[in-house]
């Protein structure tokens, strides 16, 4: 072999480093605004953190894997609209721990699914999707109704929340600050300590399973998305606020 | 530093600077024939391996 | 005679390769069979059996991490050592973390498909792995880029041969997006749930931004340095253009990681950004096409072996796939097309049609043509590979084309109006006209499956023939000695 250059160490360096330059810009330029920008949320009232109750059926829909399947993110069409209801805004998701806007519409957009079926409904659909609709390609959930929730760990859930940003309170000071940003009832709802007790309080008056005995993941699940899409009253909104942001 | 922190500003910037370090890139490829046919020898690397494979096989 | 000394003997580090080698190709068969079985699942729902573990929602992460991580990643793992060494013309460096890098990344595949199944996600797309897991791929690819960058600096060649380059901005750009797209805060540190540290738009963004550029970079650049190896080797020709290839890694290492915006196209993130990504979409075609004319061209010459050698075929059509892919992208990053196409079937036809066709078809190409290098003898049956491509040919066609239909169908059946101005369809009736098409796609699926059997057995024969032949040779060397 004729070959016997000496090592040129500087020659991968450099590759390395102009690739890692030519690689970065597209990520920074496109995400980076997003956190500076301020209008790229929209000044909405009505949207508020989970309860408890919900945010632990929101674990439950992660952990079911239902975002392959079920986009929430309702695009700005007619017929969209007819079939969900108001486009999606940035704001009602601003506290969604990861996002569940889902690339794939399997079974329909559930982005406003709430108050649109009865409780009785969606634990009789969860448990067995083709009583009720008979064409759907959906797996069934026993397991949902049959298994007690745990909610021993569901404070430091909450507390990991409030880390990434979530107005969960954990003091006196922020609980004073949810009042006046979401009202009493809700910063009630909001305190850490109390999570337990709010949550079985919910599971309770919500009587979401039908079985008011014990709390189960069908409680959890049934809460949460009863309470997707109606948060915000667009009945006091007019459309052109919405329009700047998009 | 403002000048440059507005997006109306840094969009063509951006894009000036990009367009022209590609157009080296493009002209330091093709630009010149020397240089080309230095590059275009860099082709046959794959094929400076086989080498110990052939005595290997001579070997037995 | 010991294995050792015939070990200490080679020219390059095999014994790492042939241990990615083996696991591609065992990981192929799981994640295929399971993408089957979901598949099915779609088709006829009575298959997820009302148990947790095999319910869609679970096992599709399955699916996508054994096949994408285990299958792909392995066969970048074998296919990267082998090229650094022999176009550095130097053995690898420190083989000992390269082994690591070995049993770690095995080690990370088992974990995240027992995790989801268990029901531990982080609920994105292909980064569903939860944080431990997610901390041990740091290490393990960290290892990696040492390897690799390490064995680049001890080369003996002056010139660092393209392909490296492609192998190297995957090896960065996964860094980068694997640590980005993965900062979560976990629950507490004896539990593997976390949430995430962004949220809403912010999120989706840097998904997107994730889960496009693992499919541009994990997915494309890799194997276009797999190609940049292995065509022209196995042609025996140089590859068409060398300054082509030089431009098309710049481009196409720039351009891709803009292009992630287009999967969030009339949702809630700003339009600017999704409008940037669409343009630089569109712009990504040339880089892409001037990849594929200059794989097609390296091959143009040896048409007379396309006859005879089903390697060739399998690496022509990989070219084919990837030509008609990476035009398929930009068409559906377009606003209007994608208003369309977005949600649908057509989205997951796109992704097999690149993950089918130009992914699995280049990965067997090579694999065939390593696999025999390796152990030192022949592919044991050429007839097998010939039926393997056929096999995953059919399936591959049969895939997209049932997806097509499905997916446009789907498009149009949602927005489509009657009359007096009402919905035509409800959302189950789209269900209902899918069935057959899912069908279809399941019974494609088992095409490619089948096909991907026959190469695990003939794999497994060649392997047995080649440690037959050196035993053999090692003992009639200790006899003549």
């Amino acid at each position: 072999m004729s070959f016997k250059h000496e090592i040129v160490e500087t020659n991968a360096g450099v590759l390395l480093v102009l690739t890692m330059m030519a690689i970065s810009v597209g990520g920074l330029v496109e995400i980076a605004p997003l956190f500076f920008i301020k209008d790229t949320t929209e000044k909405v009232d009505g949207v508020r953190p989970y309860t408890p109750l919900e945010s632990r059926g929101r674990d439950l829909y992660v952990r079911e894997g239902c975002y392959l399947c079920h986009s929430q993110m309702i695009r700005p069409f007619r017929d969209e609209q007819l079939r969900y209801g108001h486009y999606s805004l940035a704001a009602e998701s601003k506290y969604d721990h990861p996002f569940q806007w889902g690339s794939k519409r399997t079974g329909p957009d559930l982005a406003r699914v709430g108050g649109k079926y009865s409780n009785e409904w969606h634990v009789q659909h969860l448990l067995s999707p083709r009583s009720v609709v008979p064409e759907s390609v959906m797996p069934n959930y026993p397991w949902l109704l049959e298994t007690k929730l745990d909610i021993s760990d569901v404070g430091d859930r909450m507390r990991a929340l409030r880390v990434v940003g979530v107005p969960y309170s954990a003091n006196q000071e922020e609980y004073d600050r949810n009042v006046k940003q979401f009202g009493e009832k809700v910063a009630k709802t909001l305190v850490i300590a109390d999570a337990q007790k709010n949550l079985v309080a919910q599971a309770q008056e919500g009587n979401y399973d039908g079985d008011r005995s014990s709390v189960s993941e069908m409680d959890a699940l049934v809460a949460y998305l009863q309470v997707l899409g109606t948060m915000v009253d667009f009945s006091k909104i007019k459309p052109e606020e919405l329009v700047k942001f998009r | 530093m403002e000048w440059f922190a507005d997006p109306e500003n840094a969009r063509p910037l951006g894009l000036l600077i990009f367009f022209i370090t590609f157009c080296l890139i493009v002209f330091w490829v093709y630009g010149s024939r020397k240089r080309g046919a230095k590059l275009e020898e860099y082709k046959n690397i794959p094929f400076l391996d086989d080498d110990e494979v052939k005595k290997d096989k001579s070997n037995g | 005679m010991s294995a050792t000394n015939q070990a200490a003997a080679e020219q390059y580090d095999y014994d790492i390769i042939k241990k990615f080698s083996i696991m591609a190709v065992v990981w192929a068969v799981v994640g295929m069979f399971v993408g089957v079985y979901i598949a099915s699942e779609l088709a006829w729902p009575f298959l997820n059996f009302d148990s947790p573990y095999f319910s869609f929602g679970r096992f599709r992460p399955v699916h996508t991490g054994a096949v994408i991580f285990g299958f792909g990643g392995s066969a970048l793992f074998a296919t990267s050592y082998y090229v650094v060494q022999r176009t550095c013309q130097t053995r690898l460096f420190a083989p000992g973390l390269a082994t690591f890098t070995f049993w770690g990344w095995q080690a990370i595949i088992v974990m995240a498909a027992t995790s989801y199944v268990l029901g531990y996600s982080q609920g994105r797309e292909y980064a569903e792995m939860e944080w431990p897991i997610d901390i041990l791929i740091e290490i393990v690819w960290v290892s990696y880029l040492a390897v690799y960058v390490g064995t680049l600096m001890r080369r003996k060649q002056a010139h660092i041969y393209v392909a490296n380059w492609f192998y190297l901005s995957f090896i960065l750009a996964t860094a980068l997006l694997h640590t980005f797209n993965n900062l979560a805060v976990p629950v507490s540190m004896f539990t593997l749930k976390s949430y995430s540290l962004f949220s809403g738009t912010q999120d989706a963004m840097t998904q997107w931004w994730y889960g496009h550029n693992a499919v541009g970079f994990f997915l494309t650049a890799a194997f276009l340095g797999m190609m940049y190896y292995f065509v022209p080797k196995h042609a025996g020709r140089p590859v068409y253009s060398y300054r082509l290839s030089i431009v098309h890694f710049w481009a196409l290492s720039f351009m891709y990681m803009w292009v992630g915006t287009h999967h969030l196209h009339w949702t809630a993130l700003p339009d600017w950004a999704s409008t940037l990504g669409a343009t630089f979409s569109i712009m990504l075609l040339l880089p892409s096409w001037g990849g594929m004319i200059n794989g097609i061209m390296t091959l143009s010459g040896a048409w007379d072996k396309l006859r005879t050698d089903p390697i060739m075929r399998f690496m022509i059509v990989a070219l084919s796939f990837y030509g008609m892919s990476t035009f398929e992208g930009p068409l559906m990053s377009l606003k209007d097309v994608n208003a369309l196409s977005h949600y649908t079937d057509w989205t997951v036809g796109h992704v097999h049609s690149g993950a089918l066709g130009w992914v699995a078809m280049i990965s067997f190409g090579s694999l065939y043509h390593m696999i025999p290098r390796l152990w030192k003898t022949e592919m044991f049956s050429v007839k097998l590979i010939n039926m393997h491509f056929w096999l995953a040919t059919i399936g591959t066609l049969l895939y997209i084309t049932a997806m097509w239909i499905s997916g446009i169908s789907q498009g149009l059946m949602w927005r489509a109006f009657d009359d007096f101005g009402n919905l035509q369809y409800s959302f189950v009736e789209s269900v209902a006209a899918m069935h057959p098409f899912y069908a279809m796609r399941a019974i494609g699926g088992m095409f490619f499956l089948t096909g991907m059997l026959l190469m695990a057995y003939n794999v497994y024969q060649t392997i047995r023939q080649g440690v037959r032949a050196e035993v053999a040779s090692a003992r009639a060397a200790a006899a003549t000695a």
